[in-house]
């Protein structure tokens, strides 16, 4: 319904931080249409431990689980709409372009992608709006 | 419903000039977002690298053209967010900005990024279908 907002339920266990400490926002949140994704870093879902590696390693891992975040919130990668993409480096923009195109076999969503400063030596973050 | 919205002419086509693995909009839910925008060429897609003043006209003639393709205009922005390359030229981004948001400029962050191939300006909007 329009107006109202949803935080989603986890289907996971959120990353923890290395003071132990859970991160104050939800993997995603459904409002109007739309289902609202934060920006994933490479954890491993049922540990919840980082897996830190290379760009292309790291997208690999944050495509995989943001499959089973929005499949589990009744949504799906076929239904993305935009995806943002920060990136360590822009030198690395081919690495992520190259697995990430594997995901989005046809129809790809709209994008925007842009080198950032990443906390924690983290290489790669993405984050996206889906139908719901 | 989601669709994609085809480029409206080649250039804007990033996926075929760059191989960018995206759409050059999509439309859902009463709203089309636009993958970043950038100051390539509309009809070749070559880059027109240049000041901040001169690549902004370019990318927002580019959105201009992509808007209305697809049936809405820069009127209809909702969202904008503006990376620049330096906020040192945030009051010249202002100056370019200002000519294309006449009627009641959309919400709009402004931050500094890396952008791709050099460029000093990319924008990424929303706006109403």
């Amino acid at each position: 319904m329009s107006g109202k907002r949803e935080a989603f339920p986890l289907p996971v266990r959120a990353p923890d931080t290395s003071n132990g400490s859970s991160q104050p926002m939800s993997m995603a949140v459904r409002g109007g249409d739309f289902l609202f994704v934060s920006g994933l870093t490479a954890v491993d879902l049922q540990s919840g431990a980082r897996m830190q590696g290379t760009t292309a390693s790291e997208t690999r891992q944050i495509l995989t689980n943001l499959k089973q975040l929005l499949d589990a919130a009744g949504s799906s990668l076929d239904k993305v709409v935009k995806v943002n993409v920060l990136l360590h480096s822009m030198l690395e923009e081919p690495n992520m372009n190259e697995v990430y195109a594997r995901f989005f076999p046809d129809q790809p969503p709209a994008r925007t992608v842009c080198g950032a400063r990443l906390p924690d030596g983290v290489k790669v973050i993405i984050e996206c709006t889906a139908l719901a | 419903m989601r669709e994609v919205i085809a480029a409206p002419l080649a250039g804007l086509d990033l996926r075929q000039h760059y191989g960018h693995h995206q759409s050059p909009a999509v439309r859902a839910g009463g709203l089309i977002f636009c993958s970043g925008m950038l100051p390539v060429d509309p009809l070749t897609g070559e880059r027109r690298h240049g000041t901040l003043t001169s690549e902004a006209h370019v990318v927002l003639g580019n959105l201009k053209l992509l808007l209305e393709s697809a049936g809405s205009s820069l009127d209809r922005l909702v969202q904008v967010h503006a990376l620049i390359y330096d906020s040192i030229e945030y009051d010249v981004l202002n100056r370019v900005y200002r000519q294309y948001m006449a009627n009641g400029p959309p919400a709009r962050t402004v931050w500094t990024a890396q952008i791709e191939a050099g460029f000093k300006i990319q924008l990424d909007v929303v706006a109403a279908a």
